[in-house]
């Protein structure tokens, strides 16, 4: 390790946030909302708000006191935006769907276990390539599992409902974390031509679970991980390229021999023709979304929330109508900075694993949040998807603090205290 | 590792797609935004297909003539105005396209793209509107118009405040009868949503001789010199064009008086088409005219490839040619301006909840419609009409200049009756006002649209006039 790299990882890592003063703030606008609630009584239990928002808060505060304060790590980005993102969508779901306040909350708290059993994983390489096998085994299996005896909602095949309505999970979703997983840890060991096939046929098989349970958002979403995962480890454009046009082929072919596809993109940029048919959803989104002006009606005051599945397939309009159109594009933002900030530490990451995880998890975030808000705004077809962190659900929201521990993971200092960190950061050197 | 963090900068081109098309996005809800947030579906402004958020609207005096309370468009307490400004003020519904509350939705909701429908929500209406008109004024003209089917509107030409616009027939909009108008067979609710004072269009019969004297008094230079005979009929190219009367030897301003068809005819043929189609298109004809954001028929007047048997019958006001009465009467009111057309307006102005001016309209002067010594003269003519032919008993005390039309609409006998016109403005000092009555086949001129025209321009001397 020469002069060089000295350099270049003190460049790496910039200057931390001071994350004291922006939670306090992020605090302060989770506490408006609460407050927004209350005045416009969309939740009429008092109590079952405040534990909420208490709790939540309380959870944030923790977790930054205990990282923070007791571990003496720094840089926080990725949890700001991540506690930001999730504060919005609980505020969403409280003052929507009073009964499912508690619901939520519950979600978002598994989440973040996600997120700390995540980071423990991927503390250890070792353990992670352990993993790997049982992993890719029992995702696949979910989706097998999923296609037997998954109910169909909204055209898709894609829930498994438990107890008459008790418990009902995506498995789609939980599977993310495992497609970046097995993905990164199998790429990072890529030591024969075999590994390299069990790997195509693992995703392969997700991706057609996907197709056959006719949710072509996620599919879409998975292959676009996959492209991602495999450019970074083989650098080979070309193959890239013909797979695209592969997969492009493959989707006209189904537009054209499966007609009943084909008509759930019926009213793609035709919109206002079907507005009180198949896009009526949409018509109603692109209304109230301007309704609500640059800073919004305030948490309850908008209509769009009384259209169906508002708070999950139009998470973006109510953003847009309740917090209005400058929130709305900033959270649209954070997307891009999680992105930025994977390319940024990928040099600085402690091997490939780890960036090509983090490279995949935040691509995979940003391309889910295009399709979503590209989609619902008829600038894309439209499949379904939600907004993550944002759009009510529980197993979407432990996927997304799943994938954000995959970004977390990058950065060394997340392991470590940062004024401990050698010049050359290596673990081992220590 | 190195190599893996160049490929990682590929994921920029990602960043930047997205990027863009939030570019895209935001342009998107920042044009489309005011037509998406008016559309009948919104739920802030429309319950069940229904305005419900629009300001108050008043007439120039201040007396309103509808407003939001509690969610609810009400309307004036009078009947009589109710009706009588029905077209201007417009339904909630948006079935009369030129009411101001279908043509200024976005402005009355107070809609804007920073504050969306804010207002409204803090409110519970948008913007407020004054209107130009006299609602008192419009009742009268209104009932002036008795039985009949037409319009009548006052302007101002000096200042261009329209402030008598009415149409009939119409209807309480206090309390619609929608059956009857969706059941109408008699005919007694024809084109009810029609405002005939912007969106009509009507054979303008003997009020277009003005237009015809006026290409004649710029073309043909020895016109006042000149002698028309008239037996009855004028006969041109084996056909004929018919007189209402037998006038004899007539000289040009006695030709106007008596409405002479035999001479001008004769007059019109004399300018040719060529010179007529300048003065007209001089004069908007064959163009889109606005009135703010409501958009006004098109006058028509085309005699390409006519005989000279049919430019005789244009020059009389008949043949093809149709007119607009808001048009009509913006070249009236350029006659009595000496030239200079100003442009009719509707709508004073727009102000928020917090008395904010969003829009005001100040006078504007339109194109110079006749040259000054054009107007003169035909100033003298048309007071010569009321003078010497209709005589003053008619209107009086008003000095009116003004011509009739009596324009024919069936070709066989025992048709249709023709539509009665009456053009002109008051010539006293204190009464710039122009008015245009268009009775639908209601008869004569004469005996029809001067009694209209006479109880609207007494009401006007009442309000406006401080003799």
């Amino acid at each position: 390790m020469g002069k060089d790299t000295k350099k270049k990882r003190r460049k790496a890592y910039r200057k931390p946030v001071k994350w004291p003063f922006l939670l306090l703030f992020m605090t302060v606008f989770q506490m408006v909302c609460m407050l927004q609630i209350y005045i416009n009584g969309t939740q009429e239990s008092t109590t079952t708000l405040f534990v909420v928002f208490g709790v939540y808060i309380a959870v944030e505060w923790l977790y930054f006191l205990v990282f923070g304060g007791f571990l003496r790590r720094k840089s926080f980005e990725i949890e700001l935006i991540a506690f930001f993102l999730t504060g919005i969508g609980l505020t969403l779901t409280t003052s929507v769907y009073p009964d499912k306040a508690y619901t939520q909350l519950i979600a978002v708290l598994l989440g973040i276990g996600v997120f700390a059993v995540m980071l423990w994983i991927l503390s250890d390489t070792k353990r992670v390539i352990r993993l790997r096998m049982p992993v890719a085994v029992l995702a696949v299996a979910a989706l097998a599992v999923t296609l037997i005896i998954g109910k169909e909602i909204n055209g898709a095949k894609n829930w498994i409902i438990i107890g008459d309505g008790l418990l009902s999970i995506q498995p789609s979703e939980i599977v993310k974390i495992a497609f970046v997983f097995v993905g990164a840890a199998t790429l990072e060991h890529l030591q024969s031509t075999r590994s390299l096939t069990k790997y195509l046929l693992f995703s392969l098989g997700c991706i057609g679970c996907l197709f056959i349970m006719k949710d072509f958002g996620t599919a879409l979403i998975f292959f676009f991980t996959f492209i991602v995962m495999a450019f970074l480890r083989s650098g080979d454009i070309k193959t890239i390229f013909l797979v695209c046009t592969g997969a492009l082929l493959g989707g006209i072919g189904i537009l054209t021999f499966k007609p009943y596809v084909a008509k759930r993109f019926e009213s793609y940029r035709h919109i206002w023709e079907y507005a009180s048919t198949s896009g009526y959803q949409q018509v109603r989104l692109l209304i109230y979304a301007v309704s609500g002006g640059l800073f919004g009606l305030g948490i309850g005051n908008g209509k769009l929330r009384s259209v169906y599945a508002a708070t999950e397939d139009l998470a973006f309009g109510m953003v847009c109508e309740e917090f209005g159109i400058i929130i709305a594009f900033t959270v649209l933002l954070t997307f891009v900075a999680l992105v930025v900030y994977s390319i940024r530490y990928a040099s600085a990451a402690r091997s490939t694993f780890y960036s090509i995880a983090a490279l995949a998890a935040s691509s995979l975030l940003l391309f889910q949040a295009a399709l979503h808000v590209f989609g619902v705004t008829d600038l894309l077809p439209w499949t379904g998807v939600t907004l993550p962190f944002i759009s009510r659900g529980g197993s979407s929201m432990m996927c997304c603090w799943g994938l954000v521990a995959f970004i977390k993971a990058i950065d060394v200092r997340t392991y470590k205290r940062y004024d401990k960190i050698t010049a050359d950061g290596k673990e081992r050197s220590r | 590792m190195k190599t893996l963090s160049r490929r990682a900068w590929i994921l920029y081109a990602l960043v930047f797609a997205f990027l863009a098309g939030l570019c895209i996005l935001f342009y998107t809800f920042f044009t489309k935004a005011d037509t998406w947030a008016m559309k009948k579906e919104n739920r802030h402004i429309y319950r069940s297909g229904t305005l419900i958020a629009a300001g108050t609207i008043t007439d120039e005096t201040g007396a309103v003539l509808a407003d939001t309370v509690d969610g609810k468009r009400v309307y004036n307490n009078s009947k009589d105005i109710r009706t009588a400004t029905l077209h201007v003020v417009g339904d909630s519904q948006g079935f009369i396209a030129t009411g101001v509350q279908t043509a200024y939705k976005d402005t009355l909701t107070g809609y804007n793209f920073a504050d969306g429908i804010y207002d409204i929500k803090k409110y519970g209406k948008g913007n407020n509107l004054q209107l130009t008109v006299n609602a008192e004024l419009c009742a009268e003209a209104y009932n002036a118009l008795g039985k009949n089917k037409g319009t009548v509107g006052v302007f101002n030409y000096k200042t261009g405040e329209l402030v008598c616009v009415t149409s009939k027939p119409a209807y309480d909009i206090g309390n619609k009868p929608t059956e009857n108008i969706n059941n109408d067979r008699t005919g007694a609710y024809e084109g009810v949503y029609l405002n005939r004072f912007f969106s009509g269009v009507y054979t303008p019969g003997s009020t277009f001789k003005v237009i015809t004297a006026a290409s004649a008094i710029d073309n043909i230079a020895d016109i006042d010199s000149q002698k028309f005979k008239c037996s009855g009929v004028h006969k041109v190219d084996g056909g004929s064009v018919k007189c209402m009367g037998t006038h004899g030897t007539i000289d040009f301003e006695r030709a106007l008086n008596v409405s002479c068809n035999s001479a001008f005819a004769q007059i019109a043929i004399q300018i040719g088409t060529d010179k007529m189609t300048q003065t007209v298109n001089t004069l908007g004809f064959n163009q889109t005219h606005t009135v703010g954001n409501i958009r006004l028929a098109k006058s028509t007047f085309d005699v390409t490839g006519a005989s000279n048997l049919d430019l005789g019958w244009a020059g009389v006001g008949q043949y093809t040619t149709l007119v607009n009465p808001c048009h009509m009467l913006t070249i009236v009111g350029a006659i009595a301006n000496n030239g200079q057309a100003v442009e009719p307006y509707l709508v004073e102005k727009i102000t928020t909840q917090t008395d904010r001016t969003v829009l005001e309209t100040k006078p504007t002067t339109g194109a110079q419609m006749f040259k000054a010594e054009t107007a003169k003269k035909l100033q003298e003519m048309l007071r010569s009409n009321v003078a010497n032919y209709y005589g003053d008993g008619k209107f009086r005390k008003l000095e009116m200049c003004g011509k009739t039309g009596t324009a024919e609409v069936s070709t066989n006998e025992g048709g249709d009756k023709p539509h009665a016109w009456f053009v002109g403005y008051s010539g006293r000092e204190d009464l710039p006002y122009a008015i245009v009555v268009v009775v639908e086949n209601g008869g004569g001129g004469s005996s029809v649209a001067i009694p209209v025209a006479n109880t609207t321009m007494q009401k006007v001397a009442e309000i406006y006039g401080k003799k």
